[in-house]
C-alpha cells in the first residue's frame, strides 16, 4: 500500500490523501500517521480518494474513523495500547456525515465494506474530484 | 491445482498471503466473484483477530484451509491462542454518532455480514478453530 499526497485549493485549502493498493491491519497506521502529518502543516480538511484502494478491512475503517476524529480536533487514542479504547466524549446526537473528511470513489467492494460496517453513513462519497473539492 | 491448506506465522504481513491463497483457492474452486470478495473481507478480519486478540502479536501459527461442499464455500482458521468464541461475541452498537462510536470492534460484526454462518470449536490441542461459510451458487 501506498499513500500519495497532494494539496488543492477550493474554498478551502484540501489534501488528497490516494490510498493504493490494499488498506488492511499491517498498514492502516501509515494512513493515520500520513493525516497527523498534513494535519499538523495546518491542513483541515481531507479528501481520501480510495479510487484506487483495492481492499479495506475494519483496521481501514479504524483509520478513516480516527482521521475524522483528528480533523475535528480530537486526540488520538493510543492504538498501541489495544483495540478496547472507548472515547469519551460529550455525548451528541448529531449523525449527520463528517465535514472535514470525506472520501471519493470507492470501489463497489470498499463501498460495501463501509455500509454493512455502519460508517457509510458518516462520510460524504463523492465520484467527481473537481466536485468533491468544491465540496469543503 | 492449489493446495488445500497453508500454514503461515501470525504476522500482520501474513494477512495478505493468507486472502492471496484463500483468492487462489477460492477461483479455483469456481466460486463466483462476489462470494470470494465477501469471504475475503470475513477471514481478513477473522485473521486480524487471531493475531491482534488471539495470540497477542506473540509467536503463533495459522492454518488455512479452503474447500467447497455442494453450493457452500467454506474457509476454516485453526490456531492454538487461548480459547475464544467469536459467535458469541455481541453485536456492536451502530446507532450512535461517530464521535460517541468505540474505535475498531466492527471485526466480528464484519465476519457476520460477509458470510452465511460462522462456527467455532475449541481442538483437541485447546486451541481455536473458527469454520466460515459462504454460498457460491
Amino acid at each position: 500500500m501506498n499513500i500519495k499526497v497532494s494539496h488543492t485549493q477550493g474554498r478551502v485549502p484540501v489534501a488528497i490523501l490516494a490510498v493504493q493498493g490494499d488498506l488492511d491491519a499491517s498498514n492502516y497506521q501509515e494512513l493515520i500517521a500520513q493525516a497527523q502529518q498534513v494535519y499538523n502543516a495546518g491542513t483541515r480538511h481531507i479528501l481520501v480518494d480510495l479510487g484506487n484502494t483495492l481492499f479495506v478491512s475494519s483496521s481501514g475503517l479504524v483509520a478513516l474513523h480516527s482521521i475524522a476524529l483528528l480533523l475535528k480536533g480530537e486526540r488520538l487514542p493510543n492504538l498501541e495500547n489495544g483495540w478496547a479504547t472507548i472515547r469519551a466524549v460529550e455525548p451528541r446526537s448529531d449523525s449527520s456525515p463528517q465535514q472535514y473528511i470525506k472520501l471519493l470513489n470507492p470501489q463497489s467492494k470498499v463501498d460495501r465494506v463501509l455500509e454493512k460496517a455502519g460508517l457509510k453513513e458518516f462520510f460524504e462519497i463523492h465520484t467527481d474530484l473537481a466536485k468533491a473539492i468544491a465540496s469543503f | 491445482m492449489v493446495a488445500r491448506s497453508i500454514q503461515v506465522s501470525a504476522q500482520v504481513s501474513n494477512l495478505a498471503v493468507i486472502r492471496h491463497f484463500v483468492d487462489e483457492r477460492a477461483t479455483d474452486l469456481k466460486a463466483n466473484r462476489k462470494a470470494i470478495e465477501d469471504m475475503l473481507q470475513a477471514v481478513e478480519e477473522a485473521v486480524a483477530n487471531i493475531i491482534f486478540h488471539g495470540y497477542r502479536y506473540r509467536p503463533g501459527n495459522i492454518e488455512v484451509e479452503v474447500w467447497n461442499e455442494d453450493d457452500m464455500l467454506l474457509v476454516r482458521l485453526r490456531d492454538q491462542a487461548p480459547p475464544f468464541d467469536p459467535t458469541t461475541f455481541p453485536p456492536p452498537d451502530l446507532t450512535f454518532p461517530l464521535e460517541q462510536r468505540r474505535l475498531g470492534g466492527l471485526g466480528i460484526h464484519l465476519i457476520r455480514k460477509f458470510t452465511d454462518r460462522m462456527i467455532h470449536r475449541m481442538t483437541s490441542e485447546g486451541g481455536n478453530e473458527l469454520t466460515l461459510v459462504k454460498k457460491i451458487k
